[in-house]
């Protein structure tokens, strides 16, 4: 009889059964303590600490994991020492922790858009889902995609390869299909919250506060001075470089979303700030910097003086100033490109920049600059604007100071310094001043300013001086700056003003990440290749107008691009248990800096990659292999700091009994331990489970196949206790394996190459008669696998029943070699044999093909004149047939001999149901798309269809079980 | 006449060897009618070799510091008995002073029987103690035990009757007792000592504590870096079966016990009895969950015993004269005696053992002599790298478990390192935690990190980089790994730290705002300045500094230039004068 006791936990009295553990007893009253080390598939360890607590009676912290309950314990999981004890824990392991959470590029981008998520998911060919990524953080990705100055880039890792990612290329690449795409990715809206916003200002940051804040059911009004929204993205970046139907279209997506948005509203005229505030429950100021710096230089007020963002907003609005041919563009930033080239398009002979640092110094991009010069612009380096000459009030030519380099500043620039006396004067009809931007507060009245005009907002609240009003990008504190920076700002204000809105006062914080420094030497085993180029225009070709200059990458090149990222972000990322643990204890790990472990990642088994880097030595690895498998492939080497989980004497893991079960991997609470995903790209973000049955024997074990769009990256055991074998466990990758065939082929002139379904399907069927009318109905035998769903095999019978006239179909039974191959040891066999019995020698399903359909197992097939095989099983020694169909995903051994052949689906990607040991039913659940044109149940009724038999007409794999079960 | 060599392995590393086989040849081809025998530790190892001579009136002359050269001298004193050939090679009487101040209860034979003759061991009263307590109860047993108040002498004083008595409760047929013989803080070497002299005491003390509890299989775990110990204690097990005090029908009676020795690889942790019995089960050594205690579920998961080498060495002799005479000794809270191994600065260093209750100026002045070269005592490490640090002013502690905890420091197994004033004791902490940072099992996040993290810090204060704030985050992480940790290893490595900062904050301080190190101990904070008045301008130093630091013309006072010198030294080394200061 079970004893029960009372303790109390956090003030709780509750009931427990005795025996149990106070870590047992408070999960299973829903109180969480934390652990990296205890799992209840292994004895208790006591490693790792976190799991302490107080309890009544004993002076020390006890460890939940291994303290039996007694009655009338008091148990306290949340006092100041008990915390103060896990955080020591988990500074202490973070201070040793090598690695990065999240990838360079990630952490440089302002918006902290996910740029390895995205550029791995393209070289899966998952675009959508990168599209999905890349809007929670940025809901433009075709425009910042092409305009953006990409920090990500110059943070990316493979320039010390050879060269960067593109990774704002793919981003447009992505953006660009999906605007092509009928079928947009509109996010999920949260109900009407009731509270209403108006952002004042349309550009990328007021665009992107209205896209969140509208996602959590708020209503948003935009309200901007300009005729169309996009802000400096419309105004400030010509059309060459961003096409103004990209921006609408962008734009269009978030307006539909139910965004009102509202133009020519200037603030302070058509409406007061106090007005909005009044109307509205919050307030977001994204008004930007509109207004050109001056340079204070004699002569700065002539007729022919222009502001360069000035002179690109009237050009934009159609109104191009008459710039005349010489022309003169002061400043070596974006800005001044976008200018020059601009005055280029229009017409300008002789455009000029005027820089007074050099090349080197320049902040514009390095291809703009290129392009600038292609285009036929002069750069004056070390030259400044000493005065501006005219002639009745209208600029003529412009006196430069000769200037030098001297002692670097505190940006670490090369400060410029005149050269005494040395001056040049250039003829000139139109000076444009690109310099710098400054805000226009008017209409703001009311908000504290900084002594540049800017609007103080907090940094983490961006809450300006007025209650309620919020303020971001441009128009605050330091000024301009790069449309992603706002954007950033503008997603994170939209959190906390949603929070302000729920009464709650939460200020932005930046999360803690794990980051690792690396060198060139850490790459020198990686194979160069090169950084894919943008195919554009040619300078002539783009000089005279306003086309966009770049072509975007065609799909193959993109992917291809996309493929040479390093994946430096862990895999582990979202089911990490220590930056989980690291965020909710709000660590700071630098207090304890020191040295850390210098460990190599072990790569040399096929399934598994272990990085001692960034294991916490919870031992569970060690543990699970040793108590529950009994294999011992893992153990504890070396003393003190330098511990390190290793197999015994360091041989890689290859070299070991491992039996590939990948328990290991399962329990592990970080990245040290992983998958290596089959067959594509891994990518760290989350990901879709769908629970369904491993077709390998007839154990029928529950796997949860996790995928990204549809490319399936990982199979687990289900549920906390199950264990696969090597082929439950990473067998999944033969559904993406490059070997996979997904196109029909037929046999022509001895070899299989492909063709068209029709063509194939007629192939198919004229032979079928043929053999038929010349043979009989029993010449052609049927063989399907044992791993077909119930379902599939009932239509394969179905069709040799109502087509072939024959009950002759079977199968050749299990195709063990697979498995025992896929484990990669011999012993292995045994070991699971001995775990999941004689059932790990059967197929899947035969049993229910026995039981339900009469299908037997075969060896003899030489009376058939013809063969029809589903599935890849062929036996090693086959007869010449007069015709062999066979329908697989590979073409291997004895497929090759097929005179058609086509593509089969998989158990990933149908549903059904295998009928396993006497009564067991398991679901086959779908987890992506089939690769190949039709499912397997499909692909059966199109035979059917095709042979004249429209009896095949069911619409779902569930229709197929129902007649099924009435037999 | 009979002469003993001091063959421990004290006196083995000093030449013993040597000597003993010099007098061998020397007595053997004389055909000399003299006894030669070995013997094991004397205790006074700052002697060591000593050659004790029995003389025929039963008096006993030591001679000490042995070596080669001194042979003859002893071989004419043999052959005609003339002191006047070997009164210089006498030991001293102050140096004497040593061994008589001490009381010997464990170490009762050390020094003074062959430890590799049984019959040496049997003629005082051997394993008489077994056979007494063979003739009473096992509960008897452990009633006297309980009445002496023995507690353990690994370091934890815990009573040892309890340990016995629960092991003796505790269910089941088949049950172990293991002896820890893994001494392995650093500079002690109590339980080395009584294997090596007298390894027959501990057998008898272990049977006897095998049959309280009722175990049938008694273990040695002893660390392989003892290879005399471990080969004389194999050397007497085997006598001692051959004359059947130990194996089946011991002394006639139902009671069984055989011994095996497991010699350790050598990891500190192992000492922890836990992480003992893993080791002993052929597992990586890391200590086990606790509860179960060992008492319950220890060796393969039977009821287990585990007693340190010095505990059961007092067992016999508590056996014989009963509970009450080691009670008698010792204060309210501290039973019996212990034994110190007295070792540092110190001018008598070697086994010292002596009723609890004296104070640490008995062991340190009056047994010890004091601090070597004359130099100002400063403080003593007691219990190794997990005790503390007693600074000078507390030198008149009194000895017991209490009083020495009272103190931030802990009795522990017995290590005594005296310091004197040229001591840092930020490097002395730093010393003892690099020790137990290497020697964690790794097994818990704040022992094995948490040391390590530790002692970075003590490394960049005592290189002159430590930051404020340095002290207090010393403190906060000491107090977390004391905390956090499963085994006395974690739980104990911080103590070093935390009783330094306690007595000697200010030498931490001096280090981290003032960049200088009190004791002149840390190299690199040392600033070498030569005294412009003292310096004769010798060029003596110029001449012999390594990277050209010191400048100066002959007969004129020398310079050395900060910037360049590499403190190495060697200016002071050189200089006759007494020109060169350090500070």
């Amino acid at each position: 009889m079970t004893e029960y006791l009372k303790i109390t936990i956090d003030g709780h009295e509750i009931q427990v059964q005795k025996g149990i553990t106070v870590l047992e007893a408070a999960r299973t009253n829903g109180i969480e303590i934390p652990t990296l080390c205890h799992d209840k598939r292994v004895e208790v360890y006591g490693a790792c600490g976190l799991c302490v607590v107080e309890a009544n009676g004993s002076p020390k912290l006890l460890r939940a994991c291994a303290t039996k309950v007694s009655e009338g314990m008091s148990i306290l999981t949340n006092t100041p020492r008990v915390i103060s004890s896990r955080k020591c824990a988990l500074n202490l392991l973070l201070s040793d922790h090598v690695g990065d959470c999240k990838a360079p590029c990630s952490l440089a981008c302002p918006a902290g858009t996910d740029c390895q998520g995205y550029v791995g998911l393209v070289a899966n060919g998952e675009y959508k889902e990168a599209v999905k990524l890349i809007k929670q953080k940025l809901p433009l990705p075709a425009s910042i995609g092409r305009i953006c100055p990409h920090p990500c880039e110059t943070a990316c890792r493979r320039q010390l390869v050879e060269e960067p990612i593109a990774i704002a290329q793919i981003k447009s690449f992505v953006g660009d299909i999906e605007l092509l795409d009928e079928n947009k990715y509109i996010p999920e809206i949260l109900a009407d919250s009731g509270k209403k916003i108006a952002v004042i200002g349309g550009g990328p940051g007021g665009l992107t506060a209205a896209y969140f804040l509208r996602l959590k059911g708020h209503s948003v009004k935009i309200y901007d001075m300009m005729p169309q929204m996009g802000g400096m993205l419309r105004y400030g970046i010509p059309e060459y470089r961003l096409p103004k139907d990209v921006l609408d279209k962008e734009i269009a997506v978030i307006r539909d979303l139910g965004i009102e948005l509202i133009n020519d509203f200037k603030i302070g005229i058509n409406a007061s700030l106090e007005d909005l505030k009044k109307q509205n429950d919050a307030v977001i100021v994204a008004i930007g910097a509109w207004k050109s710096s001056k340079m204070r230089v004699k002569g700065e007020d002539l007729r022919g003086v222009i502001g360069g963002i000035d002179f690109l907003r009237e050009t934009v609005l159609g109104n191009p100033p008459n710039i005349g041919n010489r022309v003169a563009v002061c400043g070596g930033g974006n800005t001044a490109m976008d200018a020059c080239r601009t005055a280029v398009r229009l017409g300008a002979k002789e455009v000029t920049i005027i820089y007074r640092r050099t090349r080197d110094e320049m902040p514009a991009a390095a291809i703009e600059i290129d392009e600038a010069e292609e285009e036929g612009v002069v750069f004056k380096f070390l030259t400044n604007p000493e005065e501006i000459y005219g002639k009745d009030g209208k600029v003529t030519g412009m006196k430069l100071q000769i200037m030098e380099l001297g002692e670097p500043d505190s940006s670490g620039r090369r400060k410029p310094v005149p050269v005494e006396g040395a001056f040049e004067r250039i003829d000139l009809d139109t000076v444009i001043m690109a310099i710098g931007q400054q805000v226009v507060p008017e209409g703001l009245e009311g908000l504290e300013l900084t002594k540049w005009q800017t609007i103080i907002a907090d940094e983490m609240t961006f809450r300006t001086s007025a209650e309620g009003i919020f303020a971001v990008g441009d128009a605050t504190n330091k000024g301009a700056d790069i449309a992603i920076s706002a954007i950033g700002e503008a997603h994170k204000a939209a959190g906390v003003i949603d929070g302000y809105l729920n009464g709650e006062n939460t200020p932005y914080k930046k999360p803690f990440f794990v980051e690792k420094t690396v060198k060139t030497e850490d790459f020198t085993d990686r194979e160069r290749k090169p950084r894919a180029i943008m195919p554009g225009l040619t300078p002539l070709q783009r000089k005279h107008n306003f086309k966009e200059i770049t072509f975007g990458f065609s799909e193959e090149v993109a992917k291809s691009e996309a493929s040479r990222c390093l994946e430096c972000g862990c895999n582990d990322f979202f089911e990490c248990k220590l930056i989980q643990l690291a965020h909710e204890y709000d660590v700071n790990p630098a207090i304890f800096d020191g040295i850390k472990r210098k460990k190599h990642v072990e790569i040399s088994h096929p399934f598994i990659e272990q990085n001692a880097e960034k294991c916490v030595l919870c031992g569970l690895c060690v543990r699970v292999c040793d108590e529950m498998m009994g294999i011992t492939a893992l153990g504890l080497v070396d003393r003190g700091f330098e511990t390190v989980v290793s197999p015994e004497f360091c041989v890689p893991l290859a070299q070991t009994n491992c039996i590939s079960c990948g328990q290991c991997v399962a329990l592990c609470p970080t990245g040290a331990l992983r998958e290596r995903t089959q067959g594509v790209k891994s990518v760290p973000v989350e990901e879709t489970v769908t629970r369904t049955t491993c077709p390998g024997c007839a154990v029928g074990c529950q796997i949860d196949l996790c995928s990204i769009g549809n490319t399936l990256v990982r199979a687990l055991p289900a549920g906390e206790s199950g264990l696969l074998c090597a082929e439950g466990r990473f067998g999944y990758g033969s559904v993406q394996s490059k070997d996979r065939i997904v196109n029909p082929m037929l046999k022509q002139n001895g070899k299989l190459i492909s063709a068209g379904f029709n063509e194939t399907l007629q192939a198919f069927t004229e032979n079928i008669n043929k053999i038929i009318s010349r043979f009989g109905s029993g010449a052609i035998g049927i063989a399907i696998s044992e791993s077909l769903t119930i379902e599939e095999a009932y239509l394969a019978f179905k069709f040799a029943e109502n087509i072939l006239q024959t009950k002759d179909i079977f199968t050749f039974g299990i195709n063990k070699k697979r498995i025992v191959n896929s484990l990669g040891n011999s012993k292995t066999d045994d070991i699971f044999t001995k775990m999941f019995g004689s059932a790990f020698h059967q197929g899947i399903n035969s049993y229910g093909l026995r039981e339900m359909l009469s299908i037997q197992q075969r060896d003899d097939i030489s009376k058939y004149k013809a063969l029809i095989v589903f599935g890849d099983e062929l036996p090693a020694e086959m007869p010449v047939f007069e015709f062999l169909a066979v329908i697989g995903t590979t073409i291997a051994g004895n497929a090759s001999d097929a005179d058609v052949f086509f593509p089969a689906s998989t158990f990933a990607e149908t549903n059904g149901t295998f009928f396993s040991s006497p009564g067991k039913v398991l679901q086959v659940k779908k987890a992506i798309h089939s690769k190949t044109v039709m499912e397997n149940w499909q692909l059966i009724q199109k035979f059917a269809e095709s042979a004249g038999d429209n009896s095949f007409n069911f619409n779902s794999v569930e229709l197929i079980n129902n007649e099924l079960l009435k037999l | 006449m009979k002469i003993a060599v001091g063959q421990g392995s004290c006196g083995t590393a000093a030449g013993a060897g040597k000597v003993f086989s010099l007098l061998e040849n020397a007595i053997n081809e004389n055909g000399f009618d003299t006894e030669l025998s070995i013997t094991g530790c004397i205790g006074m190892c700052f002697l060591e070799p000593i050659v004790d001579i029995y003389t025929d009136d039963g008096n006993l002359k030591r001679l000490v510091k042995i070596s080669e050269k001194d042979v003859p001298a002893i071989i004419e004193y043999i052959q005609t008995r003339d002191i006047n050939k070997i009164i210089n090679l006498e030991v001293s009487p102050e140096d004497n002073e040593f061994l008589l101040k001490q009381t010997r209860i464990a170490l009762r034979h050390c020094g003074i029987i062959n430890p590799e003759k049984i019959e040496d061991y049997l003629a005082d009263e051997g394993y008489m103690a077994l056979k007494k307590a063979l003739t009473m109860s096992p509960e008897a047993v452990i009633e006297e035990i309980k009445s002496s108040g023995l507690a353990g002498r690994g370091g934890a004083g815990f009573p040892t009757w309890f340990k016995w008595d629960a092991a003796r409760k505790s269910q089941g047929d088949v049950k172990y007792l293991i002896c820890n013989a893994d001494e392995g803080d650093p500079g002690a070497f109590m339980d080395r000592a009584v294997i090596e002299s007298d390894p027959h005491n501990l057998i008898e003390g272990m049977l006897i504590g095998a049959y309280a509890i009722g175990a049938k299989n008694a273990v040695v775990y002893v660390r392989a870096e003892y290879p005399l110990a471990i080969s004389r204690l194999n050397k007497a097990i085997n006598r001692a079966k051959q004359s059947g005090f130990l194996g089946q029908n011991i002394f006639g009676t139902d009671f069984c016990c055989e011994f095996t020795i497991k010699a350790g690889a050598g990891a500190f942790v192992c000492g922890e009895e836990t992480a003992l019995i893993e080791s002993l089960e052929d597992h990586r050594g890391m200590p086990r969950l606790k509860p179960p205690f060992p008492a319950q579920s220890g060796f393969w998961h039977k009821p287990s015993n585990i007693n340190n080498v010095e505990t059961f060495a007092n067992v016999p002799w508590i056996m014989i004269n009963g509970g009450p005479a080691f009670a008698s000794m010792g204060t309210e809270d501290s039973k019996g005696t212990k034994v110190f191994a007295l070792t540092g600065k110190i001018k008598r260093g070697g086994l010292v053992e002596i009723p609890m209750g004296k104070t640490l100026r008995d062991v340190i002045f009056d047994i010890g002599g004091g601090i070597r070269d004359n130099k100002k005592f400063k403080g003593v490490q007691m219990g190794g790298p997990s005790g503390g640090c007693i600074p000078a002013e507390l030198v008149d502690t009194i000895i017991d478990y209490k009083k020495l905890n009272a103190t931030g420091a802990i009795m522990g197994s017995g290590g005594m390192v005296v310091m004197d004033e040229s001591t840092c004791m930020v490097s002395m902490a730093k010393f003892f935690l690099d020790f137990t940072a290497k020697e964690s099992c790794g097994k818990c996040i704040h022992c094995r990190i948490g040391t390590k993290r530790l002692l970075e810090i003590l490394d960049r204060i005592c290189s002159g980089k430590g930051k404020q704030g340095d002290i207090e985050l010393l403190e906060d992480l000491c107090n977390e790994i004391k905390n956090g940790s499963l085994c006395g290893l974690g739980q104990t490595a911080p103590n070093p730290v935390l009783s330094t900062i306690r007595y000697f904050r200010d030498e931490y301080e001096a280090h981290i705002n003032d960049c200088k190190c009190p004791a002149a101990d840390c190299t690199e904070l040392l600033t070498f300045e030569i005294d412009t008045e003292k310096c004769t301008g010798c060029t003596l130093c110029k001449r012999n500094c390594p990277v050209n630091a010191i400048s100066g013309e002959v007969k004129k006072a020398h310079i050395i230039n900060s910037d360049i010198c590499i403190k190495c030294g060697k200016c002071k080394q050189v200089c006759r004068f007494n020109a060169v200061r350090v500070f």
